[in-house]
Order: C-alpha cells, then structure tokens, then sequence
C-alpha cells in the first residue's frame, strides 16, 4: 500500500480520478444532448414542434401514410392511411406488406375493414367506402425492434415508410 | 433469452450511469435524493420485467443480476486496475490540515460537508482539527484528526 506523506496509507491515484472527472464533464454533455434528442423526438413519442411526424406518400394522388419515424418497442403508436376510394368498386383495398402484421400487434383499424386477408405479399384490408377520400387510422403496439421497411399499396399506388423501432 | 439481455444492459447501463454521474450523487441522500432514487428504482423495474410478470421471469432476473454482480466483483478481484476504474479510488480533499479546494470542487463537496462527517465521525468543531479528509470511493468522507495519538479511521 502507498504512503501519503509516509503516514497515511491510503490507495489513492489523483490521475486516474482526475481522467475520471474528465470523463465524467464530457458524460453530462453527452446526457444533457441525450434530453434534448429526447425533447425533439428522436427517442420516439412525439416531441418539440412534432418534427419526427412523417407524411409519405400524397392525398391528391390516392394514397398518403402518416407515422412517426421512431416508435418504440410495445408503446402504443397510430399511423394514419389517407385513401381514395375505388372509383369501380364499392370495396377499396389497402395491402401492407408482411412486416407489418408480423412485427406489429394490430389492436384496431378504425374504420373497420369490411375483409382482412392475408396472402404472400402481404396482408389486405377491405374498406366500404362511400366513394369519398377517406382516411384509415391504425392503432398499433410494435412487437419487433429495428427498422421495419412497411410497403402500403392502393390498386394504383404505393408508397414505402420505413419506421424505426427503438427496443 | 430476453430477461437475461435485459437484465445485463440494464445492470451496465445503471453501472455507466451512476459511475459517471460521480460518486456524491446517492450518497447524499437528503430527502429528495431518496425520492430520485425510489423514481429510478420504479423505472427501472418496467425496463427489467416489461410485460412478462410470470415468476420464472423474475427468477431468471435474480439470478443473471446477481451472477453478473458475482462476476464483476470477480472480475475486480483479479485485476486490480479494472476495479479501480469500475469504483474509483478514494481521493484526499483535506491534505494536513490544508483544504483542497480545486479538488472539492470536482468532487462537488464542500466544507460544510467535511465538518459535517468530522462532528459525526470524531467530534470535532472546527476545520483546524482535522488533519485528513478523505472522500472514499463509496462516496463518503472520513476524517484523520490532527491529535498526537491518532484513532483509526472509523465509517458510519
């Protein structure tokens, strides 16, 4: 053991604790920068001026996804499918490709689809629709973690979001 | 699988945090540290268990914090350098009855906070009696008096 002033036998490393406080300075930027990404919405759940809300795609031309770039693992997320309706058929369909009903708990589609199949590419809801623009919400709890490439289709359109799940 | 992952980032995570965030931090424990840390306590629980509220679940989570505890405690056992890193080193901030003023400062203590563990430690009313102050790497301060016949240091 070392000696302080040859009486005090005390294990201290005054370089060792001066890195530490150091590292500790820089620690609380990183931590104060941390808050303020958190603040702007890069940790997910909204943030200042709603920055990480996204709009894909356009209304005008059929179909336009709403959603926020960071969602997190089991919280409670909402996008939003504006459509236009099929001009044909009194049915108009929506198809989101396998991801999303495979890392996604769906809890409710408002309005509720009329069909919901799943096929090879993906997953389709069916919607009554009274030929009218109409906008499709998706209560969600993400399951998996990472980025989740989603691909929405319309009978004419698509348009591909990739959120990014934080765990 | 995953009570073990996140019992493991969770338990360094915490390690990290309070490492960096100096060792005063908790042990001053006036009444709102403990508030602060019931809250971390209470957050950290929804982080370890998320849904899954079976008791194999908290088995598992037992078991992987205390055997990555055991580990460390292993781990700083045998290299001694990695423990110090891991829990610092005790820094002396009343060196022979001289203040230390820029070192109490990083170490975000005050005289006020020497005195106060020399009147509960030793007894003593006055800086001048003191002739080390030692902030320990758990976070409090012992004190050597200044008296011909020294004591050994003694922790609350």
């Amino acid at each position: 053991m070392k000696k302080h002033r040859g009486e005090l036998e005390i294990d201290e490393d005054i370089q060792l604790e001066s890195t530490n406080w150091k590292v500790q300075r820089v620690a609380w930027v990183l931590m104060s920068l941390f808050v303020l990404a958190a603040l702007l919405g890069f940790t997910g759940d909204g943030g200042i001026g709603n920055f990480q809300s996204i709009k894909a795609g356009d209304s005008a031309d059929g179909l336009e996804v709403e959603y926020e770039r960071f969602l997190r693992r089991s919280a409670p997320a909402e996008i939003k499918v504006s459509l236009q309706a099929a001009p044909s058929d009194t049915l108009t369909d929506l198809r989101i490709s396998k991801n999303f009903y495979e890392k996604i708990k769906v809890d409710q589609v408002v309005p509720e689809p009329a069909e919901v199949y799943t096929s090879e590419e993906g997953i389709t809801y069916s919607f009554t629709t009274d030929k009218q623009p109409f906008t499709v919400t998706f209560y969600l709890t993400p399951k998996g973690m990472g980025s989740l490439p989603l691909l929405f289709s319309s009978s004419e359109k698509q348009v591909a979001i990739t959120p990014f799940i934080y765990p | 699988m995953e009570t073990v992952i996140r019992g493991l980032v969770l338990y360094v995570f915490l390690m990290i945090i309070f490492r960096i965030s100096g060792k005063r931090t908790l042990y001053e424990a006036t009444v709102f540290d403990f508030v602060l840390l019931l809250i971390i306590a209470e957050t950290a629980e929804q982080a370890l268990v998320g849904d899954d509220h079976s008791m194999i679940n908290s088995f598992v989570l037992i078991i992987t914090l205390l055997l990555a505890d055991i580990s460390l405690s292993l781990l700083k056992q045998k290299y001694k350098a990695f423990g110090k890193v891991l829990d610092g080193v005790p820094v002396i901030i009343l060196d022979d009855g001289k203040v230390l003023h820029d070192r109490l400062k990083k170490v975000r203590v005050d005289e006020a906070d020497i005195l106060e563990s020399a009147r509960a430690l030793r007894g003593l009313e006055r800086l001048d009696q003191i002739k080390y102050a030692i902030l320990e790497k758990d976070g409090k301060i012992t004190i050597v008096p200044k008296e011909p016949e020294q004591q050994p240091i003694e922790k609350v």
